[in-house]
């Protein structure tokens, strides 16, 4: 029928002994040439956050005989959602950071390395001067952020802050926070749209009014959105600002420029504004890896995706997944990132077992907290119409209360285990 | 979660027994579908509410029921009243809209079929033993080890052993203020009852029913 080659036939004849065989290669770094020769069908998963680490688990835990290599840098996981409540103190980092065991745990091959290009009609993954190959590839970047599009950001990224990736920017601007005196002033500027989780701002804006108010009830908050309007849940946002006077809020206030030693902002009208302390959040786009594999729609900026596989438009073996895609009608949040790895891990096992993949809508929870111990949400349901994905519902929570911060502590606690499994969260 | 890893064990050890002629027989590369979770009725339906209610249904936090284990019955009542608002949830009126798109009946054979872990959560003990003795009269429908009604197709009492205290005490307080499926006949007497009790007391019930087996 078909002629057979070594590899082939190699995993054929032995794949149960080469999966034992291998599973201690990880973590060695530079080698040039193939790294670690497949021996059965393999997935390889670029990135390890809240998409890939969920994808990684799923292509597992549905299909063992699958082999998944995950490459991530990091060691640790650390979690954006919950992330704002460390700018209060009400939260350590400690809380929000976990391991990769429970990805381990299932078998999958964890490399803390960066995947350095993806080449989609070769089939393989670079990292330095080795390359692994893969049958399919999930492509989980997250986001990278344009730097250029702000005067004298890239040059001051030491002292201008975004904390926009949960780790030691956010402690870093924690800091600089309690350090403000009382009386100062911190500037937060929103991106235009997209970015990364459309809530987080306005949640920020409340952790850090919250703080000042209970700590430095003389400082203000000024916030610079480049947006026409708060972009996510805005009526409940402005309900719950009524808790902080010291809040002021310009719309259409797009910062251009910045200047660290003068401890100045510009915004696109050439209005100057001063600050004791700026958190700057840039404008985005997706993780550097999906430019490199000519993954990015014509916008040079997010990933087209098939709704239901999410393949990449451009090379059907790559899906993407996460805050890197664009298209479908959802936020670039945590829990679309965790359903898109479900469902994509689902797709590939389909395919790589000549089944049909299945049309599976993802699902949407976004909660927010505007105090020290309240939250509200926004949810979202969706269906799957013609190969599209289309939302059913969005529906907010009334308002904001102590109980649906119950409801957001559940979610953490349930979604973090769903990504990372039982030996990542504690 | 040992009993999930032992499966996923085995699973695979099954899985790459089965793969040499398998793969042989395939030729072209291509494997037969694998056994497992993607041939289990509804798992594909049911995959993305993990996100809240955890592995196969078993939440794992304090303010999300578990769904394992849930008699069908049940299961369809509550999406039913999430959908039409009769149940108040901003969380699962847009998700018992999907489910429904999806289809109800195969995600509820789904969680049906799963064996319920309980809830990990520990509750107080002096709530528990306080609990026990105020919740005397829950019993002629929700079992006395509060197992529920399952054996009887007339009674939809669900079986409320092991579901996280949090959980049950809101749900407690819903049916108390008559928020929860207000005008259901078989709901009356139970909000009566409940009508009486102060809610710390609901708090203790709640442990109660969380701790039992």
């Amino acid at each position: 029928m078909t002629r057979m080659t070594r590899r082939q036939f190699l995993r054929a004849s032995g794949s149960g002994v080469g999966a034992l065989a291998v599973s201690g290669l990880a973590g060695c770094a530079s080698t040039s040439g193939e790294i670690d020769p497949k021996s059965n069908r393999r997935v390889v998963v670029v990135g390890g956050g809240w998409g890939g680490a969920t994808a990684a688990k799923y292509v597992r835990t549905t299909d063992p005989s699958i082999e998944v290599v995950l490459l991530e840098p990091n060691r640790k996981f650390v979690s954006c959602p919950f992330s704002n409540l460390v700018l209060s103190g009400v939260r350590g980092l400690g809380s929000l950071t976990f391991g990769y065991n429970g990805l381990r745990e299932v078998g999958v091959k964890l490399r803390h390395e960066a995947a350095t290009a993806i080449e989609p009609d070769a089939k393989r993954v670079r990292i330095g001067d080795g390359y692994l190959v893969y049958d399919r590839v999930i492509v989980a970047p997250g986001v990278d952020f344009l730097l250029d599009q702000v005067e004298g950001l890239a040059g001051a990224q030491d002292k201008v802050l975004h904390a926009w990736k949960a780790g030691p920017q956010t402690t870093e601007l924690a800091k600089q926070l309690r350090a403000m005196p009382d009386g100062g002033v911190f500037v937060l500027t929103v991106p235009p749209v997209a970015y990364r989780c459309p809530p987080g701002p306005y949640e920020r804006i409340c952790q850090v009014a919250w703080y000042l108010k209970t700590n430095k009830p003389k400082a203000k908050l000024l916030v610079l959105d480049a947006n026409q309007n708060i972009v996510s849940k805005a009526a409940l946002f402005r309900a719950a600002w009524q808790a902080y006077p010291n809040i002021e809020y310009r719309a259409s206030n797009k910062v251009v420029k910045v200047d660290a030693a003068a401890r100045e902002v510009t915004t696109d009208f050439g209005d100057k504004v001063k600050y004791d302390v700026i958190n700057l959040i840039p404008p985005q786009r997706a993780g550097a890896i999906a430019v490199q594999a000519d993954l990015v729609a014509a916008d040079k900026r997010w990933c087209e995706v098939d709704h239901v596989t999410y393949e990449s438009l451009k090379h059907r073996s790559a899906h993407v997944i996460g805050d890197s895609t664009t298209g479908l009608p959802v936020p670039k949040s945590g829990t679309i990132a965790n359903a898109m790895g479900k469902i994509c891990a689902t797709s590939v096992v389909h395919l790589l077992n000549g089944r049909p993949a299945p049309a599976i809508p993802p699902v949407n929870t976004c909660y927010s907290w505007v105090s020290d111990r309240e939250a509200m949400a926004v949810i979202n349901a969706y269906k799957i119409e013609n190969g599209k994905v289309v939302q059913v519902e969005q529906k907010l929570t009334p308002g904001h209360s102590a109980l649906y911060a119950q409801h957001a502590e559940g979610w953490a606690k349930s979604i973090w285990a769903d990504v990372l499994g039982s030996g990542g969260a504690a | 979660m040992s009993r999930l890893l032992l499966g996923v064990v085995l699973l695979a050890g099954v899985v790459m027994l089965g793969a040499p002629a398998a793969f042989l027989a395939c030729g072209a590369g291509v494997a037969p579908a694998a056994a497992g979770p993607l041939d289990q009725p509804g798992y594909v339906k049911a995959m993305t509410c993990s996100a809240c209610h955890g592995a196969a249904g078993n939440s794992r936090s304090d303010a999300v029921p578990i769904l394992a284990g849930l008699s069908p019955v049940y299961f369809k009542k509550a999406i039913e009243d999430y959908a039409t608002g009769k149940r108040v949830s901003a969380e699962m009126e847009p998700f018992a809209k999907q489910v429904k798109l999806l289809g109800v009946d195969e995600v509820a054979a789904y969680f049906a079929a799963q064996r319920r872990d309980v809830t990990p959560v520990k509750a107080d003990r002096g709530a528990v033993e306080r609990g026990r003795v105020a919740s005397a009269q829950c019993a002629a429908c929700h079992g006395a080890e509060g197992q529920g009604g399952q054996g009887d197709p007339s009674k939809l009492g669900p079986a409320i052993a092991g579901q996280p205290a949090a959980y049950i005490k809101n749900q407690l307080l819903l049916f108390k203020a008559d928020k929860r499926s207000p005008g259901d006949e078989p709901l009356t007497k139970m909000k009566a009852i409940l009508k009486a009790i102060p809610d710390e007391t609901l708090g203790d019930v709640a442990a109660y029913y969380s701790s039992l087996r």
